[in-house]
């Protein structure tokens, strides 16, 4: 650790949004993440599966600086960000949603949202009114039935999605989702992935963490998958869906 | 070398008191996860008691020791965990502080009640003092029997989490108490042993050290504070550092009233060397990650308009001074005294409200604005005065916020009461002194004639109608969402690119600010001030007040002022009924009391009030926000998708 703390940042010369070098998180005794490497290119969407507890989130916390790593660097942009707090980070141009809901319960959905772009009008160029941004994230996303209800009445699925919303409203590259589709049935995954795919043709390219097989099969170009905190396989849905390793560890045999 | 054995086996023995009291907040804490601030006055409470056994009812000494320490306490242990702790459970932090804090209050008030404090009561040692020769040193059974103490506690204690079943329930029951019910513990039953047991050392720690020091109701309850301090240099889970923690620091007491000069500035490093080891543990500590959002925060009742926030305003101005025409000098002063301990509840409001920030050193503030008023504004009361006020108190609360920004909740609240406990016994004391005569001017306005008490009544009035409306539309704006949401969720905000540091800076830098500007107005209420009218103690009760009225509204503010002031104008007039002694104490009792009732209703009387008055408007639909235009039936959103299988359920469901 000491070695790589020395070195100054580094600038890369790839096109890549986000790229992990080898990180590795240890709480205690324990792995949580072991040399994870992984690559998020722009214009794609890139799956990230496995068990409960394999480090995925764990990952997402590296990745946004909530979580110091205890080997590894990160690369935003081909900028290192290895050192920044999160918030230099997410001023580079990402946004997370969490598993574990993070929301501004005593703000409204709309308030929420608008505090987002808020934020984002206060650190970045882009000086759109935020309650426009605010209320046209509301429609893109379907909020405007609870537009005025505050989040912390909601149902936890419809939740998700006002953390979804506001990730949306700093109009970031690269989008990290936590299992935002959780507590959606089909039709209503079904309308999430559409809105993904949506996302990466105006220009965001998401990370997405998903306990939906159908879901990541089909919006993902590229998926890794963790198991134990190690990548165990990687590659396109058609590929992961053969390799043994991983129905071994993940999907059971009988469910792909 | 006399002396210097002297002094070393005093040190160690208070100690080792510390060291018990530490105990008892290490077991409570990792047990329930409530650190416990009337700890302190659970010694205090239970010295009293032995006291009263021993001395005045004449019982026999071991009789009265083993009904304290074995009856007594661990009973009130049981009634504290389920009358005031059961209903706290997975409460935010803020309200677990309150509460015992209330109970601190309460306990001081009822033990004022009983036990005057004009009245000189003394507890001996065990024993009468007697003891035996260490070389040239004399150690009293006293010692003897309170070091031997410590080391049954601590062995008894390391046995029982280590080895007994209870024990390791004990330390299961704070990370997850359902899993525990899950695998058949009973972690009720675990928490109320942890209290009984808790409140037994603290009686043990209070019963030794009341002889060694003196019977003194203030003194007691917070010279355990220095316990608190041992606790926290264990992490508060950590019971042989927090044994560590607890010599260390006595010994260096002791040493410091050996050897320091008797006279001057340094005389008081002897009694906050505690306070300062407390700031500088907690600001050396490393902290947990940022904190995720907390689902249990209180529903926080709906922020005024700018419009009805206005009316109000207007109509407590006209009224106000409608009343004022009709009150007399002393009541004109009380008013003052009520409006600018509003405006002091008010910058809690921001803080603690709104910003989710727990401070316990309101008064500080308030101290150094009276002291900029008396310098800055002179005889005449210069306006410049109040700038004065609110820039010195600003400036020290930014200070103040820079090291402890990043301690959260508990850690906070313990590193500002430190820093009050300093600026009350090391500051204070030395630039406005103990005898009341440091003069502070009515602030004079030119062209207005502001010299009378009804003007000045109206002065306190506006300031505090214009802050009010102010802080308000500071939490409808852009700045107070940053602050909900800061307070919501600090990860959620960092990721969206947010500098949670500097928002909390300016909150606190803002608030300190007001209190200042409250204690400009303040202190020119009666004209003169001192270091007592900013006691550590009178911090507690103004966050108390301001849980009370309700934290997280104006009209709370105003509320809570008005049932201190209450308090205060009813006191003379029942003292012509004989009742002076208690009521001069009921004002902490109920304090205490209804801080401890917040426990059941955060948001206080202001909470309820805001609650029943939204009965009589419409009822606002989802809808009708400006920004928010009405869904078209099918837009394949995922929200439609959601909501119209909602509504195809509900209807079937019909």
């Amino acid at each position: 650790m000491p070695a790589v703390d020395l070195e100054a940042p580094e600038q890369r010369t790839s096109d890549a949004v986000l790229e992990i070098i080898d990180v590795s998180v240890r709480f205690g005794g324990i792995n949580a993440v072991s040399d994870v490497n992984l690559t998020v290119m722009p214009g794609e969407i890139t799956g990230l599966i496995g068990p409960n507890g394999a480090g995925k989130t764990t990952t997402f916390n590296v990745i946004t600086g909530l979580q110091e790593p205890t080997n590894g660097r990160v690369f935003i942009g081909g900028r290192e960000v290895s050192h920044l707090p999160p918030y230099r980070r997410a001023r580079l141009g990402i946004a997370r949603t969490f598993q574990r809901l993070e929301v501004f319960g005593s703000l409204t959905v709309f308030e929420n949202i608008l505090a987002a772009a808020e934020f984002h009008k206060s650190w970045s160029e882009d000086q759109t009114p935020p309650r426009r941004v605010a209320a046209e994230i509301i429609d893109r996303v379907g909020l405007q039935r609870v537009g005025n209800a505050r989040v912390d009445a909601l149902p936890t699925g419809i939740a998700r999605l006002v953390e979804l919303g506001r990730a949306l409203a700093t109009r970031p590259r690269l989008l990290l989702l936590d299992e935002v589709g959780s507590g959606l049935n089909q039709d209503e995954t079904d309308a999430l992935g559409d809105l993904m795919l949506d996302l990466v043709r105006d220009g965001t390219a998401i990370l997405l963490v998903e306990h939906d097989v159908e879901l990541v099969m089909r919006v993902c170009t590229r998926i890794y998958v963790l198991d134990f905190g190690r990548i165990i396989a990687q590659g396109t849905p058609a590929e992961i869906q053969k390799d043994p390793a991983v129905q071994a560890a993940y999907l059971g045999s009988d469910e792909v | 070398m006399t002396a210097f054995e002297g002094f070393l086996i005093t040190g160690l023995v208070t100690g080792c008191i510390y060291a018990l009291i530490a105990m008892g907040l290490v077991v409570t804490y990792t047990t329930t996860g409530i650190f416990n601030f009337s700890h302190g006055a659970i010694a205090m409470f239970s010295a009293y008691t032995f006291w009263e056994l021993w001395q005045n009812w004449h019982l026999n000494v071991v009789l009265s020791m083993f009904l304290v320490l074995v009856v007594l306490a661990p009973l009130f242990g049981l009634f504290i965990e389920m009358a005031l702790m059961r209903p706290l459970r997975g409460a935010p932090v803020d309200l677990t502080v309150v509460v015992t804090l209330g109970l601190l209050l309460a306990l001081v008030g009822i033990a004022n009640s009983v036990w005057s404090p004009t009245v000189s009561r003394v507890l001996p040692q065990l024993d009468n003092g007697n003891g035996f020769r260490v070389g040239q040193v004399l150690v009293s059974y006293h010692e003897l029997i309170t070091v031997l103490a410590l080391i049954v506690a601590g062995v008894g204690l390391r046995l029982l989490f280590t080895q007994s079943r209870l024990g390791i329930a004990m330390r299961a029951v704070v990370d997850n108490p359902d899993l525990l019910a899950m695998a058949g513990g009973r972690p009720v039953r675990v928490q109320q042993l942890s209290w009984m047991l808790s409140t037994s050392l603290a009686a043990l720690g209070g019963m030794l050290l009341a002889p060694i020091q003196e019977l003194n109701i203030l003194n007691l309850t917070l010279l355990v504070v220095d316990g608190y301090a041992a606790a926290i240099i264990g992490r508060l889970r950590n019971l042989p550092a927090a044994v560590g923690g607890a010599i260390v620091i006595a010994v260096g007491q002791s040493m410091a009233l050996g050897y320091l000069p008797s006279s001057g500035f340094l005389t008081r490093v002897q009694a906050i060397i505690p306070m300062i080891v407390l700031f500088i543990v907690l600001i050396v500590l490393p902290q947990d990650r940022l904190r995720t959002a907390s689902f249990a925060a209180a529903v926080a009742p709906r922020v005024a308009s700018l419009k009805s926030s206005i009316g109000v305003g207007i109509a407590v101005v006209i009224g106000s001074f409608i009343v004022s025409t009709q009150l007399g000098s002393a009541n004109l002063k009380w008013g003052a005294d009520g409006f600018a301990t509003a405006l002091e509840l008010l910058s809690l409001v921001l803080l603690t409200g709104y910003g989710g920030m727990v401070s316990l050193c309101t008064l500080s503030f308030v101290g150094l604005g009276a002291f900029a008023m008396s310098h800055a504004g002179g005889t005449s009361g210069n306006p410049i005065g109040l700038i004065a006020a609110v820039g010195l108190a600003g400036a020290v609360g930014a200070l103040v916020a820079l090291p402890t920004l990043r301690l959260r909740g508990l850690y906070l609240a313990l590193a500002t009461f430190s820093f009050a406990t300093v600026m009350d016994l090391a500051v204070f004391t030395q630039i406005l002194g103990t005898g009341g005569n440091i003069a502070v001017a009515r602030v004079h306005i030119p062209g207005v004639p502001t010299k009378s008490d009804q003007a000045f009544f109206m002065v306190c009035c506006v300031t505090f109608v214009l802050c009010a409306i102010g802080v308000l539309a500071l939490r409808r704006g852009s700045f107070g969402r940053r602050l909900v949401a800061t307070n919501d969720s600090p990860a959620a905000c960092a990721t969206l690119g947010v500098n949670v540091n500097v928002t909390k800076l300016i909150t606190f830098t803002l608030a300190a600010g007001m209190a200042g500007l409250a204690g400009a107005l303040l202190g020119a209420v009666p004209g003169q001030v001192d270091a007592n009218d900013f006691a550590a103690l009178g911090s507690l009760v103004v966050l108390l007040l301001a849980r009370v009225g309700g934290i997280n509204t104006a009209t709370g503010a105003l509320l809570g002022a008005a049932t201190f002031t209450g308090f205060q104008i009813a006191q003379p007039h029942l003292a012509a009924h004989d009742l002076t002694r208690h009521i001069a104490q009921l004002q902490y009792t109920l304090t205490g009391l209804a801080a401890i009732s917040v426990g059941r209703d955060p948001n206080g009387f202001g909470g309820r009030i805001v609650r029943l008055l939204d009965r009589f408007k419409p009822a606002e639909s989802f809808q009708t926000a400006p920004a928010v235009r009405a869904a078209p039936a099918e837009d394949g959103t995922v929200g439609s998708v959601f909501f119209q299988e909602e509504e195809e359920l509900a209807h079937a469901g019909r």
